[in-house]
């Protein structure tokens, strides 16, 4: 039960899921490690996530059918920035966390809502803090900060504890964004497709008459 | 695996809940044909300043009539960017953040995250810290529960309930204050221990605080639990079923409504949780009152959980002895040279964790609460990342209300006990 | 009727004190109003995080606001007297705090309850408002984190006292609000500088350190893309 998460002798292949992983999927098994004791971290490819994770959601010796959690970890210094998946078998009870690195040039990887509902928000939040794009995702917008948002993804480590502007700017921007903008009319026409709504600084600016009341 | 159905007390009948359809005469709903009036779907928005909302939540809901067409939840208006905010702590600093984060379960969130640097650090707490942290958690899954108690009954239309609940909860602030100083704001755990041991009488006040809640818990019971509105109002209300459940990342009580025995404590145990004798509560037809029913259950459980913790508290020290983590004595900063620059050392620099990562997860009363730390060696983590239940929870809401009635949208809201200071983080 | 009680011949009312004597009091109308006005105040609660839950405990069992006369918590700001800010408030919660103050009619007063409505506490980040008073106008600031249920009440009870010294001759001086400004910062750049200052003063460090940009004009998305 428990047992084989908690205390089994570390070192590789420990973990009854992870031989089976790299027979079935071979090189595109990166790395696996051993942290912290009995945490499971494998390396996957990120081109081929959506089929590893779905094996792995889908195989019945393995059945990791709980997505925890989607998150991603920016390490700095121009490093890749990978991207987590916690899995978890209820069944079996076994944990399991899957990794893929993405080059900071090169923020995409497939979404994985397809497979789980619970993947939507989470991948969603990845990509407001992170920027990475999910393809595939049915409706990545931004999810915390407002969708305006202009000064970047904040929890990438080149960005300032309290944003790029001024709090001055940061007010006036604030307040001159009407609550209402957040309808998105077009995303709640009755079986319209939603509309993916993406900010982007006009390249000149608007007009300064329209905010300077 | 133990497993629990409740007993129903009422039966599940039609007739209980309330329906003022006419059935025959004139107005019989099957004789008439269906009206077209050729009319549009309307667009309405609750929140974020609503008082249903728990908070400050925005739905926009398209309406067919009093139908739900499509829920499109608006989140992110109290990010306050926490997770940022601990890239820029000590380890020891972020302590104080976690209990902003949940507010109504605040010593639960102290105490997982410490418990997730601790294993990353392989840290070892002592048996009594072990057990205070234990009273702790189950102290504060009564008392997160005890506000969606009363705020679920205001929902509903009740308002009674929602006195009876702040009274006990005054006691819970009380026992809060007394430990800690603080009565939401706990931030009561270090990295090895506690900040403090618990006070004298103090166990013996959350003793008593477990043999009497009960007792008001069978009056809130009373008042709800057959009660005919609220029967009509949660009964097939908000239904899901166990795999969409799973497949929703749904967990804590919300899961187990839907007759999924899925329980950290059980399934995961930490802190000696298997050894203690309980209960898990399971529902079986996943709707709202399933869910009333298991957290009023969870309640109870834990006070049992409360009496066992109290009954093996160990005597011994609260910190761990090992000093790359745990300040010295206040006698030996004064007297000794060494141990005064230690802990001016431990307090300029922070407590160092070596370079690695974990993720520990525990049952939080909202669910599979998760701390993920990741450590570069330094003082500082790189990333710390909540697990959060209730951000994961209320993404379901769109498919639970979907398909319902407007006025079910707020009970459903209110039956997953969400706190949105956690799910914007 | 009793005797003394009796009709006198003037057609007067027979009083407690006899007959004839007058019926009324005299007193300054400011008196009366500020007595009516401070004693029925309306709260209106925008409680976002923790602090809320500790305004739901000051209006619970145990400290019962209504014993001040805020019986009547309204959720609605057309028909709210004080505006109760409890929690932080990020920049995406600015616009929305902004137009509930606007909707409130006058006279109306503002609690800026707990440290993170009052200077943006610990949070001293992207996403965060250094205090409200950069976009509303603030009456009585109310320390803590959270500010226990009696700091709230005393909170209130100080508006009660800034009710008593009102005048309402020079009320519309006093409370003057442009209502072209509606919707609109109260502080210029200089004055969010100087109020968010004190407590965010790192953001001075970082924009002598050339880290903060000062940003292009904002751009309101259009309504209807
Ligand atoms: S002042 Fe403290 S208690 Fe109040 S909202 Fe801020 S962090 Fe929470």
């Amino acid at each position: 039960m428990t047992e084989l998460v908690q205390s089994e002798p570390e070192g590789v292949g420990a973990h009854p899921t992870v031989p089976a992983l790299r027979e079935a999927f071979g090189d595109s098994i990166l790395r696996h490690e051993v942290v912290a004791g009995d945490e499971h971290v494998v390396f996957v490819e990120p081109l081929r996530i959506v089929e590893i994770l779905r094996w792995l959601k889908e195989t019945p010796a393995h059945l990791y059918d709980f997505l925890s959690d989607v998150t991603a970890v920016d390490y700095g210094g121009g490093r890749p920035i990978q991207v987590v998946y916690q899995l978890y078998s209820i069944q079996h009870r076994w944990a399991l966390r899957i990794k893929a690195e993405l080059p900071i040039s090169e923020l995409e990887i497939d979404s994985v809502v397809p497979l789980w509902d619970a993947a939507n928000w989470l991948e969603r939040e990845v990509f407001d803090m992170f920027g990475v794009t999910f393809r595939g995702h049915p409706d990545l917008r931004r999810i915390l900060m407002p969708e305006t948002y202009a000064e970047g993804h904040p929890l990438r480590k080149d960005f300032p504890l309290r944003g790029r502007f001024t709090r001055a700017e940061q007010t006036r921007r604030a307040l001159s964004r009407e609550p209402k903008d957040y309808y998105i009319p077009a995303d709640l026409e009755a079986g319209g497709e939603p509309q993916l709504v993406r900010w982007q600084e006009t390249p000149e600016g608007p007009s300064e008459e329209s905010n300077d009341r | 695996m133990t497993k629990k159905t409740i007993e129903y007390e009422v039966s599940r009948t039609p007739e209980l809940g309330m329906d003022f359809r006419p059935t025959e005469g004139v107005l019989s709903a099957a004789e008439l044909p269906e009206p077209d009036f050729g009319s549009e779907n309307m667009l309405i928005n609750i929140g974020p300043q609503h008082p249903a909302t728990h908070g400050v939540l925005r739905l926009v809901l398209e309406l067919d009539g009093e139908t739900v067409v499509r829920c499109v939840p608006h989140i992110g208006y109290l990010h306050s960017s926490f997770e940022k905010l601990g890239e820029y702590r000590d380890w020891n600093q972020i302590v104080p953040l976690t209990d902003r984060m949940d507010y109504l379960a605040p010593l639960i969130y102290n105490c997982v995250y410490v418990m997730a640097v601790e294993k990353m650090m392989g840290v070892t707490v002592t048996e009594r810290c072990k057990v205070v942290r234990v009273i702790c958690m189950e102290l504060d899954r009564v008392f997160s529960h005890l506000l969606w108690l009363g705020t679920w009954a205001i929902d509903v239309g009740a308002f009674t309930p929602f006195l009876y609940a702040f009274q006990e909860r005054e006691r819970v602030y009380r026992l809060h204050d007394a430990f800690t100083g603080a009565r939401i704001t706990t931030s009561a755990t270090r990295v090895g221990g506690m900040m403090a041991d618990i006070p004298d009488g103090w166990a013996e006040g959350v003793r008593q605080f477990a043999d009497t809640l009960p007792n008001t818990l069978d009056e809130v019971e009373t008042l709800l639990s057959t009660n005919g509105i609220h029967l009509g109002r949660t009964q097939g209300v908000g239904v899901i079923s166990g795999e969409d459940a799973i497949n929703s990342g749904l967990s804590g009580p919300n899961l187990r409504a839907s007759g999924v025995p899925y329980d950290l404590r059980k399934d995961r145990p930490y802190y000696d949780y298997e050894t203690y004798d309980f209960e898990v509560p399971i529902g079986e037809h996943g709707d709202c009152y399933d869910r009333y029913l298991v957290r009023m259950e969870e309640m109870r459980q834990s006070c049992s959980l409360l009496h066992q913790a109290l009954d093996r508290l160990p005597d011994g020290p609260i910190n761990v002895d090992d000093p790359r983590v745990v300040l010295p004595s206040k006698t030996d900063c004064m007297n000794d040279m060494e141990s005064m620059i230690h802990h001016f050392k431990l307090v300029m620099e922070g407590v160092k964790a070596p370079e690695g990562e974990s993720y520990f997860a525990v049952e939080g009363s909202k669910g599979e609460l998760g701390m993920y730390v990741v450590s570069d060696g330094g003082s500082k983590p790189v990333r710390w990342r909540v697990r959060p239940p209730s951000f994961v929870n209320l993404s379901a809401i769109s498919k639970l209300v979907e398909g319902g009635l407007l006025a079910d949208v707020i009970v459903v809201n209110a039956s997953l006990d969400i706190v949105l200071g956690e799910i914007d983080r | 009727m009793s005797d003394d009680l009796k009709t006198s011949g003037s057609g007067l009312v027979g009083g407690l004190f006899g007959t004839g004597t007058p019926t009324f009091l005299t007193t300054k109308v400011d008196f009366v109003v500020n007595w009516a006005r401070r004693n029925s105040l309306w709260p209106m609660p925008f409680g976002t995080a923790c602090c809320a839950i500790e305004m739901m405990a000051s209006a619970a069992s145990d400290q019962d606001l209504a014993r001040f006369g805020m019986e009547r918590m309204a959720f609605s700001p057309r028909q709210a007297d004080v505006l109760i800010c409890a929690g932080r408030v990020p920049y995406k919660l600015a616009p929305v705090l902004r137009r509930i103050w606007d909707q409130m009619p006058q006279p109306k007063w503002c609690v800026s309850m707990g440290a993170c409505a009052s200077s943006g506490g610990v949070f001293d980040v992207y996403s965060m408002v250094q205090g409200i008073d950069t976009i509303i106008p603030v009456d009585v600031y109310v320390p803590g984190c959270p500010p226990r249920p009696e700091g709230l009440i005393y909170g209130l009870m100080m508006i009660q006292e800034k009710v008593r010294g009102e005048s309402l001759t020079r009320h519309a001086e006093h409370r003057f609000e442009d209502p072209d400004q509606a919707g609109r910062p109260e502080a210029d750049d200089e004055e969010v500088r100087a109020l968010s200052g004190p407590f965010g003063n790192s953001t001075r460090q970082e924009e002598s350190a050339g880290l903060v940009s000062e940003g292009g004009p904002a751009t309101p998305r259009p309504l209807i893309p």
